[in-house]
């Protein structure tokens, strides 16, 4: 089997896992659905600084739990079967697209629920939903590389919160700057450089992944 | 003394840029006033840092690649040694922004840029102790620390150019060399930044080699 | 002992502190005022002199501790 074809299979099983337990979708629309629920009693109505910080945090601790389980969740010993079977490479890739595809769906039903029960200022709802898309993709890039290397720790979510939250400081910087120029409907042309940005760490990290895993896993 | 030549070169560099540090002329610029004196004593200690930095993930490679057990020490002593400059060069920013700033802690992407990087090696610190078993430990902390220094680069000098800074060469802030008109303070400049990366590397080694020693006696202890 | 060495550091950091404060509120007041005075008086120098000897101690100091760190070495 070529590396396309085994992270295809590795992702149709991922995705095959989830649709017949709905562990995580379920647990985590549970826990955003709460949040949003509890900061609306919490605030009421809110100005667009806090809308927006709200909504990142709410997004970054839902993608740290969905996350933090993706190298956990199976047994060692089913884990040592896929590694016998496939490349290191193809299982954090098929990692990666598997966490990306999960926070994608996530992240959209989260800013739903989110616009729906708190009133939606956003200026430019196109702009801002893209912001949300990128920011899915990128938390879920990084997070996957921060699982693998937790899950080998005992205590894994104490060090994945440690671990992750320096790393995912400079995105959240960038992603909301990005997400308030478009939520005050700012000029699009002002963003382009943040979304350079984001994209430019989003593969850094990707390729960086690729090249540690096969470390991470041979032990 | 032979092999200590570059010893002795820091230290010289060290001297000489605070001589001409203090002595020698400075452009006079309004708010600085004479505290521009400090770009020779307080951005030599981001240099040190960073170059450390680059040492640990350097090594860190090596160490994935051949699986030496002294590569590791190299890298976590280098981060060691790169966070007490790390330190130093938060405490000495505070003190120099709270004169010309009006406050110790202005909201800016560098300071800010450094604390998280703080955050990121004393992250790594913490993963270290989390583990155990000593060549699991190495490999693992490797492949963070290699993980970690893209995002730290970006970090530090591609984030804060985008947005607006206090300091200089940002956000449309006036560079160094512009400040610098009569070219005076460059070769000072530079020859502090190369005698504290010098010092950096040789407390670095010390520390290297007490770790050796240590690791070499506890084998010894153990074996009887 | 140990106790006593503590304290003196942190004298020493202390007498630091103020010095630099000091030093730093001289060179704010008055409009791209620089230290002009203290340059013609000649007395920069006694600074210039006091931090040297700082340093030039601290690398003596580093040196000895390389030595000693070499001796440890050549007894294992």
């Amino acid at each position: 089997m070529n590396l396309l074809q085994q992270v295809k299979s590795l992702v149709a099983k991922d995705l095959s896992l989830e649709w017949r337990s709905k562990y995580a979708i379920n647990s985590i629309l549970l826990y955003v659905v709460s949040t949003v629920f509890v900061c609306y009693q919490a605030f009421k109505s809110v100005d667009i600084f806090v809308w927006n910080a709200l909504f990142w945090i709410i997004l970054l601790f839902a993608s740290i739990n969905a996350i933090s389980r993706s190298f956990t969740q199976e047994s060692p010993f089913r884990q040592l079967y896929y590694y016998s079977l496939a490349s290191p490479k193809s299982i954090i890739l098929s990692k990666i697209i598997y966490n990306t595809l999960l926070m994608v769906f996530l992240s959209a039903i989260a800013y739903l629920t989110y616009s729906i029960i708190f009133k939606n200022p956003v200026g430019d709802a196109l702009f801002y939903f893209l912001a949300v898309l990128l920011g899915s993709v990128s938390f879920a890039t990084v997070f996957t590389m921060i699982s693998g290397i937790s899950s080998k720790t005992n205590n894994n979510s104490t060090i994945m919160a440690i671990l992750s939250f320096p790393v995912v400081i400079p995105l959240l910087i960038v992603l909301i700057k990005l997400s308030h120029n478009s939520l005050i409907g700012a000029d699009r042309s002002g963003s382009y450089s943040d979304i350079l940005v984001l994209l430019a760490i989003n593969v850094i990290t990707v390729t960086v992944s690729l090249l540690l895993f096969p470390y991470l896993w041979r032990d | 003394m032979r092999k200590n030549w570059w010893k002795l070169l820091g230290a010289t560099f060290i001297c000489i840029s605070i001589i001409a540090g203090f002595i020698g002329p400075v452009p006079k610029l309004p708010i600085l006033h004479e505290t521009i004196r400090n770009v020779y004593f307080h951005v030599p200690m981001w240099f040190a840092m960073i170059t450390l930095y680059a040492i640990s993930v350097f090594y860190s490679v090596k160490y994935l690649n051949q699986g030496n057990p002294k590569f590791d020490i190299i890298a976590v002593e280098a981060v060691n040694t790169g966070i007490l400059f790390c330190f130093l060069g938060l405490l000495t920013g505070m003190q120099w922004a709270n004169i010309t700033w009006g406050e110790p802690w202005p909201n800016d992407p560098k300071l800010n840029g450094s604390a998280i990087a703080t955050l990121m090696y004393l992250a790594y610190l913490v993963l270290r102790n989390a583990l155990e078993e000593e060549q699991k430990r190495a490999k693992i902390s490797a492949v963070y620390n290699i993980f970690a220094f893209p995002i730290m680069i970006v970090l530090l000098y591609i984030l804060p150019k985008l947005t607006d800074s206090l300091h200089p060469g940002s956000g449309g802030n006036s560079t160094f060399s512009d400040l610098d008109m009569d070219n005076y303070m460059r070769p000072v400049f530079y020859t502090a930044v190369a005698g504290w990366i010098l010092i950096g590397i040789w407390i670095c080694t010390l520390r290297y080699r007490v770790r050796l020693i240590e690791n070499t006696r506890n084998r010894d202890v153990n074996n009887h | 002992m140990k106790l006593f060495k503590l304290n003196m550091n942190k004298t020493l950091l202390i007498i630091a502190l103020t010095w630099l404060t000091n030093f730093a509120a001289f060179a704010q007041s008055g409009d791209v005022e620089m230290a002009t005075g203290l340059r013609s008086s000649g007395k920069i120098w006694v600074v210039v002199l006091v931090v040297l000897t700082l340093f030039i101690g601290l690398f003596i100091y580093m040196f000895t501790l390389d030595r000693k760190i070499k001796k440890l070495e050549k007894d294992k």
